[in-house]
């Protein structure tokens, strides 16, 4: 065991005296190639705080799809965005199904977290035809985290 | 002008086995958290000048381990070694998070740069700290068995006896393993598999990011036995037994780790036998990631 020990070392001591002399060692190039993805890393998040949008949430919700029916249900999908510069906690979302003036059938859905140009998407799901009535989804609350 | 060599296939399989060696501590300290829900939260509201905290403070911290321990078989006592090692932790750290980070959904193409940013700062924390602990992180006698593994040509001269004649038989060496497999598994999983964060990660995961996974697993559990040079791999890979082949028993060992991370999400109810196939699929190779990692490191330390 001692003497492969001495031998592992001195093999070491090789790759340290020949890199004096006019070589590149892998260890200079891992240590290169480290500092430049710590740099990197280092220069994306500098990147991100010089460009920091300071407004506060500013939370829209869109139907991009077209309402589906699906066994007498309808699924009308919804896309929250977020194109404020902090991020919202506990996005409230409503959606209400309005029929002759009154509020027929109502959904309501939390989003944990969204945070700046985040989208984050979802459905409500009505008995009767969102057709029939006035559709209304709207961003009821949010909370700083 | 003086001509530039570059570095032999032998100084480069050493490099290479050095920071394997740090991913592998890396992922044993890292796996836990990244398994943690509140985590990817709160990366994604931290502020830039926290996050430019968090990495020099993890940079102190990995330079003072290094000091002590560090990923390298050498010592690096040198200050300046220290710090160029503290350089090397913190990148793999990041390449290692945000590959799991990844392969987990938890990035993805929309996700903003802040928020990755965030979640790869704050996961990269304990990846860098297993990092610089890897060398002891599993050796019983630091010295003694750095030496070891010190180099591996020499462990496998004819002069010395084959280690796997101190062991009684093929067969106990393989029940060892399987036991060892299992208590690992155990340790890391048991902790994971009650918890939300096992059917969120399955909802983000379509069929082939599940099959990456499997294969990220089984590499990752190799690289951890059989090429990260801790303590008892020359041993390991010279046992004889029916799974003692590296690729077998890496293998056998990652479905031993299934089978009990399936055992565990039903023990927590979390599966129970009404559940579709395909969610006891999914859930099993979501926690197998974790559990085989468990186990590897089972197999080092027993």
């Amino acid at each position: 065991m001692k003497r492969s020990v001495s031998q592992g070392q001195f093999s070491r001591g090789q790759f340290s005296r020949s890199s004096q002399r006019s070589r590149l060692s892998a260890e200079a190039i891992t240590i290169a190639i480290s500092s430049l993805i710590v740099a990197a890393l280092i220069g994306l998040i500098l990147l991100v705080w010089i460009t920091k949008d300071d407004r506060p949430p500013i939370l829209s919700i869109s139907t991009p799809e077209a309402v589906r029916q699906e066994q007498g249900y309808y699924y009308v999908p919804f896309t929250v965005k977020n194109d404020g510069g902090g991020t919202a906690e506990s996005v409230q979302v409503i959606g209400e199904l309005r029929i002759n003036g009154q509020v027929e059938e109502q959904g309501e859905q939390q989003i944990d977290f969204l945070s700046s140009r985040e989208e984050e998407e979802g459905a409500f799901v009505f008995s009767r035809n969102p057709a029939l009535g006035d559709l209304v989804l709207r961003i009821a609350s949010y909370k700083l985290p | 002008m003086k001509r530039m060599s570059f570095p032999s296939r032998l100084e480069w399989n050493d490099e290479i086995q050095d920071i394997i060696r740090a991913a592998a501590g890396g992922f044993l300290f890292g796996i836990p958290l990244l398994y943690t829900m509140e985590v990817w939260w709160i990366g994604s509201y931290t502020e830039p000048p926290l996050m430019l905290g968090i990495l020099a403070t993890t940079f102190v911290i990995v330079f003072l381990l290094n000091h002590t321990d560090g990923f390298r078989q050498i010592r690096p006592d040198r200050p300046t070694q220290a710090m160029t090692d503290s350089i090397e932790a913190i990148a793999i750290s990041t390449i290692c998070a945000t590959f799991i980070l990844t392969l987990l959904r938890e990035i993805t193409s929309t996700t903003p740069l802040d928020e990755a940013l965030g979640k790869i700062v704050l996961e990269g924390v304990p990846f860098a700290l297993g990092v610089a602990l890897a060398r002891s992180i599993l050796q019983g006698d630091r010295f003694e068995s750095s030496q070891a593994t010190e180099h591996q040509e020499a462990a496998s001269e004819p002069s010395g006896h084959p280690p796997s004649a101190s062991k009684p038989s093929h067969y106990n060496a393989t029940l060892a393993d399987i036991g060892a497999t299992l208590i690992g598994t155990i340790i890391i999983a048991f902790n994971i598999a009650p918890t939300d964060e096992v059917p969120m990660l399955v909802a983000a995961a379509s069929p082939p990011w599940l099959i990456a996974i499997v294969l990220a697993s089984l590499l990752i559990s190799y690289s951890i036995v059989f090429l990260a040079g801790f303590t008892a791999q020359q041993q390991r890979i010279q046992q004889r037994g029916p799974f003692q082949h590296p690729i077998t028993e890496t293998l056998v060992s990652y479905l031993i780790s299934l089978l009990a991370a399936a055992l565990m999400l039903w023990f927590f109810h979390r599966l129970s036998f009404a559940d579709p196939w395909t969610s006891w699929l999914e859930n099993t190779v979501i926690l197998g990631l974790p559990a085989t990692i468990g186990g590897a490191a089972g197999r080092l330390a027993v």
